[in-house]
């Protein structure tokens, strides 16, 4: 009998005895891979897009901002006239009937119909009542100006994972801060594959949010600018312009405008090229706007004064091989530092870049920052290419005294002449004032020095010399009575296969004001004029025409 | 005796009292839920009206539609501008 139990009892121990083994098997040892295929079947894992950082102007202003708009999505499975929603579907968003039928073919429980739809349209289809369709929302950029400072500000596009990302100026160099971090949750879905829920998994499921960027631009000043700049092209018949405006004490960009440009709202209707940004990424050979860098360089190495006289200014020179000329073939026979940049004197120009040698010359477009990248905040920056100092020729040292032979971006050559209105000392451009974060603690980007090419003497004398050319230079019809204004006209010729073409020229003016203490340092270009093919008589009145407002803007008196 | 019985029914006096009590907070936050659901509604609704309201305030505001307004109403730009001077004091007249 006690036989009998003990066998019972051993026999049910066995039993149970395997059943746990197996269960603490399936429950154990294999639980984390069980888990993955329930998920796999049963989840799927979805991104939260946090909400992209704007951008304000200095008078904080969001000039890039964020828009509801819609997803509208349907479940195939829930549609009941497919024939009708498919005619009211495709004539409300505008869409191909085809395509749309498409969609609604599928085996699925979500399709994607239409995006970027806004709230107006939404509750238009909202009143025809179509079951099975439905709205999610999200948020798309919105730029309230259009176009403006459009080739600054970037676009925003999407990735190849179908999240958003920044491309070009702003939004493609700021994209990591403007786009936050993604948050991440697992969707449940039930045993016909419907979702159910949603299952956050993470410590911020919900991401961070993106940072708001506070630049320095002024609105009313781009806004000036680009209308200043538009008319010039207009007026002189140029292919297009660039307009930079700069604070020369710390650097700060207040406007710079591009023409033609494009709508960053409407980005794929424009073609690629228009939207880099031209003032950053454009090479060109400046001409006579870099006279006032060589001249500059020849001072501080106590080379010249501006009293010293020009030997060779008698007549055109031949350097290696190549004549060379003023560019209105008048010569002024021993003429002083001070008028060879009055007259923009080519001839002079040779010997002061044979004044300051091939050494010299390459120490300072090193100083100068000029082959280098400025640092300006913006995606798409250009650099130059500057000879080694042993490849250099005669006839480069010559040419590059007056500009041509040389190519720099138009902010280098801003960025380089901005040490002249600021006592010698360059700094960093930088379009962005501050940073300011989902909370609203913001953060202030201190300006930066990145060179001291020459000395505040030479700066001051230098000042004086540009003041002078732009009294008595050629520009002097379009300077504005009572103001003291230095500046410089150039009309480089353009390289076009090996030649000069001298029909069509980048004509500019650089320049700043007030003298005594310079609240802007600005550079216009206009590439190939047809009216007028000179700096003096296109681009200076449209840089003294945006000058003049500037001053007034600027709330500053007349100081002549 | 009569001293367990007292205790007793002091106990299921409590029990009682203690069993209406949550079926009154039960009934009271029941519908809570549904309140707390239409105001995240609400709430939803009023984030979205103020994003709108917002969009259309950006809009109206930028520099391009303000200078295509004031062309419209027939508004114009200033073409000139000139400067004030003081006129000397009389001690340094002469």
């Amino acid at each position: 009998m006690i036989l009998r139990y003990r066998t019972v009892l051993l026999i049910f121990t066995l039993v149970f005895g395997v059943i746990i083994l197996r269960l603490f098997y399936w429950q154990v040892v294999k639980a984390s891979e069980l888990s993955k295929l329930g998920q796999i079947q049963y989840g799927q894992s979805i991104k939260i897009e946090p909400i992209r950082g704007e951008i304000e102007t200095s008078d904080h202003f969001p000039i890039a901002a964020n828009k509801i708009s819609y997803i509208v999505f349907a479940n195939p499975k829930e549609i009941k006239n497919k024939e009708e929603t498919i005619k009211i579907l495709s004539q409300r968003l505008d869409l191909n009937q085809a395509s749309v039928s498409a969609q609604l073919s599928l085996d699925l429980f979500w399709v994607p119909l239409a995006r970027g739809v806004d709230s107006g349209l939404r509750s238009e289809i909202e009143k025809a009542n179509i079951p099975g369709v439905g709205f999610e929302q999200e948020f798309e950029r919105l730029y309230p100006e259009a176009s403006m400072a459009a080739n600054l500000l970037g676009f925003v596009g999407r990735d190849e994972g179908g999240s958003s990302k920044g491309y070009s100026g702003l939004e493609g160099y700021w994209d990591r801060l403007l786009r936050g971090k993604e948050g991440s949750a697992v969707q449940i879905r039930d045993a016909i594959g419907r979702p159910i829920l949603a299952r956050v998994n993470s410590d911020e499921p919900f991401g961070t949010d993106g940072s708001s960027l506070i630049l320095h631009l002024e609105r009313g000043l781009q806004f000036l600018a680009e209308k200043k700049l538009k008319e010039g092209v207009e007026r002189y018949g140029a292919s297009g312009g660039m307009v930079g405006i700069m604070d020369p004490k710390t650097g700060a960009i207040l406007a710079m405008a591009n023409f033609p440009s494009f709508d960053p709202q409407e980005y794929s209707k424009y073609s690629d090229d228009l939207y880099k940004n031209s003032f950053i990424s454009n090479l060109y050979e400046p001409g006579s706007t870099f006279k006032p860098l060589v001249v500059s360089a020849a001072f501080n190495e106590k080379l010249l004064t501006p009293t010293s006289r020009c030997p060779i200014c008698t007549g055109p020179i031949s350097v290696g091989g190549y004549d060379l000329h003023t560019w209105n073939d008048e010569y002024y026979p021993n003429s002083t530092m001070l008028e060879v940049i009055q007259h923009s004197d080519n001839i002079g120009m040779v010997y002061v870049a044979r004044k300051l040698g091939v050494e010299r010359m390459t120490k300072y477009l090193d100083k100068f920052g000029i082959g280098e990248l400025t640092g300006i905040d913006l995606e798409g920056e250009s650099v130059p290419h500057i000879k080694p100092e042993n490849l250099w020729y005669e006839a480069d040292l010559a040419t590059a005294g007056f500009g041509q032979g040389i190519s720099v971006t138009p902010i280098e050559l801003l960025t380089a002449f901005s040490s002249i209105a600021n006592k010698g000392v360059m700094m960093e451009p930088h379009v962005v004032a501050a940073v300011k974060d989902e909370n609203g603690k913001i953060t202030k980007i201190p300006p930066k020095e990145i060179g001291r090419p020459i000395s505040e003497a030479t700066a001051k004398v230098m000042t004086e010399v540009l003041v002078n050319a732009v009294s008595k230079g050629e520009a002097k019809w379009a300077k504005i009575p009572g103001y003291r204004v230095a500046g410089k006209t150039g009309t480089a010729s353009i390289p076009i296969e090996g030649k000069y073409d001298p029909n069509k020229t980048i004509a500019s003016f650089i320049g700043f004001a007030p003298v005594d203490e310079p609240k802007f340092a600005m550079l216009v270009i206009l590439d190939r004029p047809t009216a007028r093919i000179y700096g003096a008589e296109t681009a200076a009145p449209v840089f003294f025409s945006i000058a003049r407002d500037l001053l007034t803007h600027f709330g500053i008196p007349p100081d002549e | 005796m009569k001293k367990p019985t007292f205790l007793l029914s002091i106990l299921l006096f409590i029990i009682l009292g203690l069993f209406v009590t949550r079926v009154v907070i039960s009934n009271t936050i029941s519908t809570s839920g549904v309140a707390l659901g239409q105001m995240q509604d609400e709430l939803r609704k009023y984030k979205i009206e103020n994003a709108l309201i917002r969009e259309k305030i950006f809009t109206l505001s930028s520099l391009s539609n303000i200078s295509s307004e004031a062309a419209r109403i027939g508004f114009s730009g200033s073409k000139s501008n000139f400067a004030l001077s003081k006129t000397h004091p009389i001690a340094a007249a002469r």
